[in-house]
C-alpha cells in the first residue's frame, strides 16, 4: 500500500477536540500535513502534542473532530507503512535485540529473512552489531533508544511520526538520528516531528504548528511563523549601555550581545540611529529573522509571567 | 485480512517461543516430571524391596514351635511348614527368648475373640514380618483344609467379586463408568487454569510494564494481539500437560507392575454423547470466561503485584462450588446450587460437576453453555477495549468508565 495523494493532504485534522473528564485538553485544532513534507509539531509540555498524535493513531478516541491519515481513520490492520516513535519508549526488555526487531519487522509485513537482514545492517550502522543476541534490558538507555528507532523505521515508512525523537540521546546519537531523519526526508517520506529542539526544526521542517493549551497559536511555513511573530530582529554587539526606547523591545541581552525586536514602523535606520545617539557603543548591527526559540519564549513567556504574577 | 492472519501467526510464534524459552518456565515445567520420576524411582525401589520381602517371608523356612487350643491347626500342615507342637508354652517362649528356638505361635481357643500370639527372634523390622506371615498362612491353610471347599473359604474371607447393573429409562445405566468420562473435562479445566491463569494475567501486563503498548497498538490490531496471546498460551499449556504426562505414561507402559499402578480398564468407561458434548462445551465456555476476565484484569492493573490482589479471589471462585459438593450431587435444586450453576465465575465448575453426575438436564445445560459463551465473548471484547484504550495508562489503575465515556463522546 502506498500512502499519499498529491491532491489531498496525507494527514488531515479538522476541528479536533479532546476532553479528559471535565478538562478539555485540545480544542478546535485543525491542520494538514502534505505528502513529502517535514512537519514540526511544537509546544511546551502538556500543550496537547502527544494527545493529538495518539488520537491520530487511534490510541485515544477523539471527543470530536476528524483525524485522518490518507483520507481515513488510521487502523494498524490497513497495512499502512507507518513508523511511530512514541514519547513513552519501551520494548520487550527480557528479549534479545534481534528477536524483538524481527518480531516487529514481521508485524510490519517483512519476511523473516528480510527482517533479520535489515536488522543486522541497522545494528551494524548504529554500533550495536555485537549486541544482536543481548537482552534489551542489558543495554544502556541510549542503546535501547537506538533499537527503538530501528524498529520505528524498519519498514521504510512513508509516514514517520516521531514524538520527541532526541529525548534521551547524547549529542553523537542525536546527530545520527538527525541523519536518519534527513535520509527518509530525502527519500520522500513524510515526517511529523514533536520536538523542543528548535534549531532542528529550523533546519529540517518545512512547516510547523505551535500549540499552547490545546490551541494552535502559529501554523505555516517556518518563514510565515517567523514573520507572524515579528519577522526581523536586529542582532547587535555593543560595549556601552542599551537605552530604553519606544522603537524596539530587547528580546535578549547577554554579555554585550543583544537581540532587538523593532516595534511597528521602526525602520532599521531609525533603530541604529537611536542606538548610536544614545552612546550604546555599537560594534556590529545585523538584521536577522526571529528564531523559533524566541517565538516559543514569546508565546510561553506570557504564560510564565502570568503564573509567576 | 491476509495481514491480520499473518500477524496472528507472528504473534503466536513470538509469544509461544518467548514463553517456552524462559528459564523460569523450563524450571517450573520440568520440576513436576522430575519430581514424578524421583517419586516413581523411590516407589520402584520400595516396591521391589517390599515384593521381594513379602515373597521371602511367605516362603520363609524356619523351625518353630506352636500350641493350638482352637484345634484348627492341621498337625501335618504345621509339620510340613517346619512346626513342632510345644508341650509347655512358658518353656517355648523362654526358648525363643534365649535363642534356642526361632519362633513360637500360640493359637488361642477362639481366634475370633483372642489374638494369635507370635513370638520370634528379632531379625530386624522388615524380616520380623515373616513370623506373622507364616502363622497366618498356617491358620488359613488349616481352616481351608477343615472346610474342604475353596468356594466357601472365598465367601468367608470376602474375596468374592460383585458385578452390579442398574437400569435407567429401560436401559442399563452407565454407573461410575459413565460418571468418569464427563468429569475429565472438569479435570482438564482445572489443569488448564492452574497452569495458564498466571500467564494469562501477565500477558497484557507485560506490554504496560514495558511501555510497549503504543508501539504495538500502532502496528497491530489489539484483537489480533490478544487472540494470538490466548492461542499461544493454550499451546504452552498443551506442552506443559504433555511434559507432565510423559513420565506417567512411560511409567504405566513399562513399569506398571513394579510401581503397583492400577490397571486401566477402559472397557468399563461409558462415553455417552450427550454428557461428553455438554462437558466439552462447558469447558470451552468456562475457559473463555476466565480467559477474558484475566486478560481484562491485566489491562486494568498497572503492575503484576496489584493484579495479584484480584487474582486470588478470582481463582477462589473455581473452588467455591466444591464446598457444596454434596448438594450439587444430591440436591441440585437447592438455591445455592442454582446460584452457582448460573453465576458466570462458578458456573463452569458447578455445571461440569452436575453434568458428570447426571443432574444437569438438557435445558439447564443449554442455558449455561449459551450464558458462558455470551458472557465470555463480551468479557473478551471488553478486555480488548480496555487494552486498547486503557493500557496506555502506564503506572495507573484504569478508570473503566472513563474508557467508555470517551467512546460515547466520540460517537456524538
Amino acid at each position: 500500500m502506498t500512502l499519499g495523494d498529491a491532491a489531498e493532504p496525507l494527514v488531515h485534522i479538522q476541528d479536533f477536540r479532546m476532553d479528559f473528564g471535565d478538562t478539555t485538553v485540545i480544542r478546535d485544532l485543525s491542520f494538514d500535513v502534505h505528502a513529502g513534507e517535514t512537519f514540526g509539531f511544537l509546544g511546551s509540555n502538556g500543550s496537547g502534542k502527544t494527545t493529538t498524535l495518539r488520537a491520530l493513531l487511534g490510541i485515544y478516541r477523539p471527543t470530536a473532530g476528524i483525524l485522518h491519515i490518507d483520507g481515513k481513520v488510521f487502523e494498524p490492520s490497513d497495512g499502512a507503512r507507518l513508523g511511530y516513535l512514541p514519547e513513552e519508549r519501551g520494548l520487550y526488555k527480557k528479549e534479545a535485540v534481534l528477536d524483538v526487531m524481527v518480531y516487529f519487522g514481521r508485524l510490519k509485513g517483512l519476511s523473516k529473512a528480510e527482517a533479520r537482514s535489515w536488522s543486522g545492517a541497522y545494528l551494524e550502522r548504529v554500533g550495536l552489531g555485537g549486541k544482536a543476541k543481548t537482552r534489551l534490558d542489558k543495554l544502556s538507555s541510549g542503546q535501547q533508544q537506538k533499537v527503538q528507532l530501528g524498529v520505528t523505521i524498519m519498514n521504510n515508512p512513508e509516514l514517520l511520526i516521531l514524538d520527541e525523537p532526541t529525548k534521551g540521546f547524547d549529542p553523537v546519537n542525536r546527530r545520527l538520528l538527525m541523519d536518519i531523519i534527513e535520509e527518509h526526508k530525502r527519500a520522500g517520506a513524510t515526517v511529523i516531528m514533536v520536538t523542543h529542539q528548535m534549531e532542528e526544526v529550523e533546519r529540517l521542517c518545512d512547516r510547523v504548528i505551535l500549540l499552547k493549551d490545546g490551541v494552535a497559536r502559529a501554523y505555516g511555513t517556518v518563514e510565515d511563523v517567523q514573520e507572524e511573530f515579528g519577522g526581523t530582529v536586529y542582532r547587535v554587539t555593543y560595549d556601552g549601555v542599551l537605552p530604553a526606547s519606544h522603537l524596539f523591545d530587547v528580546v535578549s541581552d547577554d554579555d554585550g550581545q543583544a537581540e532587538l525586536a523593532p516595534r511597528q514602523g521602526a525602520s532599521e535606520e531609525k533603530v541604529l540611529r537611536e542606538l548610536v545617539e544614545a552612546g550604546a557603543g555599537i560594534r556590529s548591527f545585523t538584521p536577522a529573522r526571529i528564531s523559533l526559540d524566541e517565538i516559543f519564549i514569546k508565546v510561553y513567556g506570557e504564560q510564565h509571567e502570568l503564573a509567576e504574577g | 485480512m491476509a495481514l491480520a492472519q499473518h500477524n496472528l501467526g507472528t504473534v503466536i510464534a513470538f509469544e509461544f517461543t518467548r514463553t517456552t524459552k524462559k528459564r523460569g518456565f523450563a524450571i517450573a515445567t520440568l520440576a513436576i516430571p522430575v519430581l514424578l520420576i524421583v517419586v516413581f524411582g523411590l516407589l520402584y525401589a520400595s516396591n521391589t524391596t517390599t515384593k521381594n520381602s513379602a515373597e521371602a517371608q511367605k516362603n520363609a523356612q524356619f523351625s518353630f514351635t506352636y500350641s493350638d487350643a482352637s484345634g484348627i491347626i492341621a498337625p501335618a500342615g504345621a509339620q510340613a511348614a517346619g512346626g513342632t507342637r510345644a508341650i509347655n508354652p512358658a518353656a517355648a517362649i523362654e526358648a525363643v527368648r534365649n535363642g534356642s528356638s526361632a519362633a513360637y505361635f500360640e493359637y488361642p481357643t477362639d481366634p475370633t475373640r483372642e489374638p494369635v500370639k507370635v513370638y520370634g527372634a528379632d531379625k530386624g523390622m522388615f524380616e520380623n514380618g515373616k513370623y506373622e506371615a507364616v502363622a497366618k498362612q498356617l491358620l488359613e491353610a488349616s481352616a481351608q483344609h477343615q472346610v474342604g471347599s475353596p468356594q466357601l473359604t472365598a465367601a468367608l474371607t470376602g474375596t468374592v467379586k460383585f458385578d452390579s447393573e442398574t437400569f435407567k429409562d429401560g436401559k442399563t445405566a452407565a454407573g461410575v463408568g459413565g460418571v468418569i468420562p464427563p468429569l475429565l473435562f472438569l479435570v482438564v479445566f482445572y489443569i488448564s487454569m492452574i497452569l495458564l491463569s498466571n500467564l494469562m494475567l501477565n500477558s497484557t501486563l507485560e506490554e504496560k510494564e514495558n511501555r510497549v503498548t503504543e508501539m504495538i497498538l500502532t502496528t497491530l490490531n489489539p484483537t489480533t494481539l490478544i487472540t494470538g496471546k490466548i492461542v499461544s498460551l493454550f499451546m504452552v499449556g498443551l506442552v506443559q500437560v504433555m511434559v507432565f504426562l510423559a513420565p506417567v505414561g512411560l511409567a504405566y507402559l513399562f513399569f506398571r507392575d513394579r510401581l503397583a499402578l492400577p490397571e486401566l480398564d477402559l472397557s468399563s468407561l461409558v462415553f455417552e454423547p450427550g454428557p461428553m458434548i455438554t462437558g466439552a462445551l462447558l469447558l470451552l465456555g468456562g475457559f473463555t470466561v476466565f480467559t477474558g476476565v484475566l486478560v481484562a484484569i491485566g489491562a486494568i492493573m498497572p503492575t503484576a503485584k496489584e493484579a495479584g490482589t484480584i487474582f486470588g479471589p478470582l481463582m477462589a471462585m473455581m473452588f467455591i462450588p466444591f464446598y457444596t459438593f454434596s448438594l450439587v450431587i444430591s440436591n441440585p435444586e437447592a438455591l445455592i446450587v442454582q446460584i452457582f450453576t448460573y453465576f458466570p465465575l462458578t458456573a463452569p465448575v458447578t455445571a461440569l460437576l452436575r453434568n458428570g453426575f447426571g443432574t444437569l438436564n438438557p435445558i439447564e445445560a443449554t442455558i449455561v453453555i449459551v450464558e458462558l459463551f455470551v458472557v465470555g465473548i463480551l468479557i473478551l471484547r471488553l478486555a480488548v477495549h480496555l487494552f486498547r484504550y486503557g493500557s496506555i495508562e502506564y503506572g495507573r489503575k484504569l478508570n473503566i468508565a472513563g474508557t467508555f465515556r470517551r467512546s460515547e463522546l466520540a460517537a456524538k
